[in-house]
């Protein structure tokens, strides 16, 4: 176990190396720079900021200076946001998006995998296929029209919830309940495919057999075995969660790491869209080595190569 | 072929959700052709002086006129074009750069496989809203640039698929009995493999469809899309988020046109996946 940890971590290493690269060539190939909007500097001044920043000196002096100072865990300094440094930033930016991200991920498996569920047990009825049609709705709805609909009924028709920004509970209901849309959906159609092929299993027809009722069947035999997959998912379900707080937190100006890269991307503040694009990898690689760590652990039988 | 490629129709038909999903599809595809000839009000003109600014849905504007007087229901008779050609052309473009890549990849095995499929990986550790943003941007962000960016994040699971299929046919003994015929390789892929690990992958091409549509659509919401004077169903949403306390009309409809888009696509790939592989059905 610990030399597949060991395994995974040196593999991670060249994997982030490469996205640190890939970016650093993109977002300096891109056209215009951080200093060219809406006002109209001076040259000189220009000039003078580019020399600060390093950003006159030859592409490839740039990047080993950069690799340098991302080795001693310097993330740079934000171009937009001056006198702040990219890890102030990401210390305020990175604990509202993995709040929102946690609240998100709990709601959609409190919905999720009930329904999913309740769908399989009861296949081809009229629960399954409204379950089922709630499901692909689900995935079927972009994140932003939920956000929408959400604060038009909630925020703007009954007033009973704040729409916007991130302070109390109450103002992460909203944003929570938009972002657990998608896995939610997700989770279900998941849960009920699993359920519906442990039902098959010969120990559920034992369990039942020697006179379990059918709930404590499904709770305590069925259940248990048909989340063993819905464990593994965790990987593509970080994804969408990142994904889908790009939307969340700019409908919901919430002050976290989806919107920065946002306005990021749109200021091309070079050092804070490597940050949060390395974060985001760094993420993913390590929920992705969780869920095979989980599979090994499940499943002994199960080959996982590093 | 043919025979099998009639069962799968038939067999689509008798699952109604599917059936139904296709007559939708067919219907948008159908309003936006016909956009081409004849539409309700032209897009683009505007009437600021006649009270017909931003007024909510009349018999006379089905889904109402946003804020430069245009009918709604026009404009998105129009995004349709956009949306639906970017939906259609990623799953294509993804298509074919996913099976040549991921048949190359299975059919030549050992160390080249494993080469491409960590490039696969490598490509797989970033999310790809976060990909399609940084590519969309560094192309630019008209048609052309959401296009690539969308097409180069969709081909990597269809390359992993049909990589799977092929590392599973290359033992079969069909395909060894060709090649022990000394068939040229190019050929048993394409008369052998390739029709052979087919049904996944369309199963997954009609699956990227919807996905490409909802990420055009979300990367245009956020502003890092499409952008006006372009007209799809994002851009429109986009347009009528500004408003949203006012007058909700405005991205109602052209949210619903997505959504009954989308939910179309995914009904007709759950019905295709059923269909071609029964064994699946759960």
């Amino acid at each position: 176990m610990l030399s597949f940890i060991v395994k995974r971590i040196l593999y991670a290493i060249p994997v982030l190396w490469i996205v640190a690269s890939l970016t650093f060539l993109l977002v300096r190939v891109v056209p215009g720079g951080p200093f060219d909007s809406d006002r109209n500097l001076p040259k000189e001044i220009i000039a003078n900021l580019e020399a600060k920043y390093n950003l006159n000196k030859p592409l490839h002096e740039q990047y080993f200076l950069y690799l340098g100072r991302l080795a001693k865990g310097d993330l740079g300094v934000s171009y937009k946001y001056a006198n702040r440094t990219v890890n102030d930033i990401i210390g305020d930016a990175f604990p509202v998006s993995l709040q929102l991200g946690c609240l998100g991920l709990m709601i959609a498996i409190c919905i999720g995998v009930p329904l999913g569920a309740l769908a399989g047990v009861n296949r081809g009825t009229l629960i399954d296929y409204l379950a089922m049609f709630m499901s692909t709705a689900g995935i079927s709805l972009p994140s932003f029209v939920i956000g929408a609909g959400l604060i038009f009924f909630a925020g703007i028709s009954l007033k009973i919830l704040p729409v916007a920004l991130w302070e109390t509970p109450a103002h992460m209901i909203l944003p929570a309940v938009t972002l657990a849309f998608g896995p939610a959906a997700y989770l279900a159609r998941l849960t009920r495919g699993s359920v519906l092929e442990i039902l098959e299993k010969d120990w559920v027809r034992t369990a039942r057999s020697k006179g379990l009722s059918k709930f404590s069947t499904v709770v305590k035999h069925v259940l248990r075995n048909a989340l063993v997959p819905v464990v593994t998912v965790l990987g593509p379900i970080t994804a969408t969660l990142i994904t889908g707080s790009f939307v969340v937190e700019y409908i919901y100006a919430i002050p976290g790491m989806g919107r920065f890269f946002i306005t990021a991307v749109s200021n091309r503040d070079y050092d804070l869209i490597m940050a949060t694009t390395l974060i985001f990898s760094i993420l993913l690689l390590i929920t992705n080595t969780i869920v095979d760590i989980t599979y090994k652990f499940l499943d002994p039988r199960m080959e996982v190569d590093g | 072929m043919k025979t099998v490629k009639r069962d799968v129709f038939t067999r689509v038909k008798k699952i109604p959700t599917a059936h139904f999903s296709m007559w939708v599809i067919g219907a948008i595809c159908f309003i936006a052709l016909l956009s081409y000839f004849n539409v309700p009000f032209t897009p683009y003109s505007f009437d600021e002086t006649s009270e017909l600014v931003l007024a909510g849905p009349s018999v006379q504007h089905l889904m109402g006129t946003d804020e430069l007087g245009r009918d709604v229901l026009t404009r998105v008779i129009y995004g349709s074009r956009l949306s639906i050609s970017i939906g259609i052309v990623t799953a294509i473009v993804g298509f074919v750069i996913g099976t040549v890549y991921g048949a190359v990849a299975g059919y030549l095995g050992g160390k080249a496989d494993s080469i491409l499929m960590r490039i696969v990986d490598v490509a797989y550790s970033l999310p790809d809203l976060l990909v399609m943003i940084l590519i969309g941007v560094l192309i630019g962000r008209g048609t052309m640039g959401i296009l690539l960016a969308l097409a180069l994040t969709s081909w990597r699971g269809t390359a992993r698929l049909v990589r799977a299929q092929f590392i599973q046919l290359k033992n079969e003994e069909f395909v060894e009995a060709a090649r022990a015929q000394g068939q040229n390789h190019v050929l048993i892929v394409l008369k052998h493999m390739l029709p052979n690990s087919l049904g996944p992958v369309i199963v997954a091409m009609t699956f990227t469809v919807p996905a490409a549509i909802l990420s055009e659509s979300t990367l245009s919401f956020i502003g890092l899309g499409l952008s006006p004077p372009a007209c799809s169903w994002g851009t429109l949403a986009s347009d009528g988020w500004r408003a949203l306390r006012t007058h909700p009309h405005l991205i109602f409809f052209p949210s619903m046109f997505i959504f009954m888009t989308v939910l179309s696509f995914n009904y007709l790939g759950d019905g295709l996946r059923d269909a071609i592989d029964p064994r699946t059905r759960i």
